[in-house]
């Protein structure tokens, strides 16, 4: 690791990279830093690691709140390291995470957060193309940002062929199972829809063991798609029948979800590319400006282990926001 | 707050009051362990499915999540197995403060909003005003005039008291208040009347007040005894009639 930062703790092992918490000593600012291995020695024929040379390419060039930011990058012998902003969880533990409780307005907020991102990310002609609980990043003060461009790539060149091995499976869009080679936004999305729902059920709401179990589970849900709702279906090249699925109401899968989350969640997760709606499309809908407010970042719920941390950290803070904040509802009581 | 429990029941009051739900596959198993549940159900017009309860179920989280949350949510208030439960929708600030939103109770299964005291005092206003109305038309029916003899009675010639009676049995579904609701409410008002005696000088109106309140009660011995149901020792009055068909006792009209 470069002199500059200064090595905390080990954070976790991937199959391209290493990462660790580290210090900035320039600003004293709390970043990760992301080894990237050398892998075989074929790949390293071709030069740097290409999910690497993605997340460089691609991050270099996007500053957004709701985007992890690449803060530097440096080399030291063969090795390349990527510096990121330091996030304390992601909304995988969130979800898992018994303990928390995800209200409308923390769901609505996380959500707001990842389509503010993602918007970004499509106007620059960007897809992510990997978007997961995993993947959407959150620090301790309840920002959310998306994370891991390593499967990220340039869109919109009409020639070009895309591979559909792309999102893990549980996120990924009925076009990318049928084998769609040109595709657009309209992936990105079904995945936030997919990872709406999961906010809501604190489970994966369509858990495919394999591609083809992927599409029936989705089709179980949303009934199977046909010529008239989803033109030129049958021209995708896995294109396959499946036996006829009934069709089950979001609501009864959804059940404390009011009618405009409702609307969101179908908007994102039609099953036709073209008519699902785009990031801005979803911003719009009156879910985001309706009631109840969405929270703000600092009251967020943090997974136990960070809140353990947080409450060591600066208990006398935490006290005196509390006892504040109780003074606040006193004193509304009092003039009510 | 204040206007958080204003607002919620006016904005609904008119047609959450005349409503009933149940479901009567549910009503043989209900108990103090399943009657939440009820509630719950999808299709019950009095619960809001994007309450705390819910987003807890929906989740599948502990139900002592529900403390920590603010908004709204149903608590069971009161029991009184097999026959009566009383959920309450609250508003809940924090763990220690909430503000109650409206009552209901589910009598025999059938689940019920409990009424403000205004659209009680209303509706009693309104049907006494209706059955003074009446009379006063029903009377007019037999009034004759003539020139020798002036205004007079006829009771004899007219059959109008048959016409009057479609019209009677009609009443009773219009009415949606049950003898329970009724003599419950006169209990209220008996209670609110000792408490706070009317201040008029003479003793007569306090004397009435009283006489009202007893004349319910003995209306509702008799019809206990008829029915004869006796299990709870507590409270054995509204028990009893609890235990009946809230529908079947609509014969009595004031």
């Amino acid at each position: 690791m470069e002199n500059r930062y200064e090595k905390i703790e080990f954070l976790g092992e991937g199959q391209f990279a290493t990462v660790y918490k580290a210090k900035d000593i320039e600003t004293d600012n709390i970043v990760a830093v992301k080894k990237i291995k050398l892998g075989t020695r074929e790949e390293a024929q071709d030069g740097i690691n290409r999910t690497a040379l993605r997340e460089i390419k691609l991050l270099q060039e996007l500053d957004h709140e709701n985007l992890i930011g690449l803060l530097d990058v440096f080399g030291h012998m063969s090795n390349v390291s990527l510096v990121f902003d330091f996030m304390d969880t992601d909304l995988e533990v969130i979800i898992k995470d018994n303990t928390i409780i995800l209200t409308t307005a923390n769901i609505k907020s996380y959500t707001l957060q990842t389509l503010r991102g993602l918007e970004y990310l499509h106007l620059n002609w960007i897809l992510h193309r990997d978007l997961k609980p995993n993947n959407l990043l959150v620090d301790s003060k309840g920002v959310l940002k998306i994370g891991d461009f390593g499967l990220a790539k340039m869109y919109g060149s009409p020639n070009r062929i895309n591979t559909h091995q792309v999102v893990t499976r549980w996120y990924r869009a009925p076009e990318l199972l049928f084998g769609a080679k040109q595709y657009g936004t309209c992936i990105d999305i079904w995945a936030v829809g997919c990872i709406l729902a999961e906010l809501l059920l604190r489970l994966p709401l369509f858990p495919g063991e394999s591609d083809l179990d992927q599409l029936t589970k989705i089709f179980g849900v949303f009934g199977n798609p046909t010529e008239e709702n989803w033109p030129g279906i049958k021209t995708l090249s896995d294109y396959i029948e499946f036996k006829p699925f009934p069709i089950i109401p979001l609501k009864s899968i959804f059940t404390a979800a009011g009618d405009d989350l409702l609307e969101v969640i179908e908007s994102m997760l039609t099953l036709n590319p073209v008519a699902r709606k785009s990031c801005s499309e979803c911003l719009k809908m009156p879910f985001f400006s309706n009631k109840p407010a969405p929270t703000v970042g600092s009251k967020l719920p943090l997974p136990q282990s960070i809140r353990k941390i947080a409450e060591i950290e600066r208990p006398s803070l935490k006290r005196k926001l509390l006892e504040s904040a109780e003074g606040g509802t006193l004193s509304k009581r009092l003039f009510v | 707050m204040n206007r958080l429990g204003l607002v919620a029941p006016s904005g609904v009051a008119d047609n959450t009051l005349a409503v009933s739900w149940h479901d009567s596959a549910w009503i043989p198993i209900l108990n103090t362990t399943n009657v939440m549940e009820y509630f719950s159900n999808a299709s019950n017009p009095f619960f809001d499915r994007t309450c705390n309860n819910e987003i807890v179920r929906m989740q599948r989280l502990s139900p002592d999540q529900l403390e920590n949350m603010t908004g709204l949510e149903y608590v069971l208030l009161h029991v009184q197995e097999p026959i009566l439960y009383v959920v309450r929708k609250q508003h809940r600030h924090s763990p220690q403060q909430v503000t109650p939103l409206a009552d209901y109770y589910i009598i025999a299964g059938i689940i019920y909003q409990a009424p403000d005291l205004a659209s009680v005092l209303n509706s009693r206003l309104l049907s006494a005003v209706f059955h003074l109305q009446s009379s006063f038309e029903e009377a007019s029916g037999f009034s004759r005039y003539h020139p020798s003899k002036g205004y007079y009675w006829d009771f004899k010639t007219q059959k109008i008291p048959e016409k009057i009676k479609p019209v009677e049995k009609e009443k009773p579904k219009e009415d949606s208040s049950s003898l329970f609701q009724r003599q419950r409410v006169d209990m209220l008002l008996g209670e609110l009347i000792k408490k706070f005696p009317l201040p008029s000088p003479p003793q007569q109106p306090k004397t009435t007040a009283s006489n009202a309140v007893k004349t319910e009660n003995t209306n509702e011995n008799g019809v206990e005894e008829g029915n004869g149901n006796t299990k709870e020792k507590v409270e054995v009055k509204q028990e009893k009639t609890g235990n009946k068909p809230p529908p079947e006792k609509k014969p009595r009209l004031n």
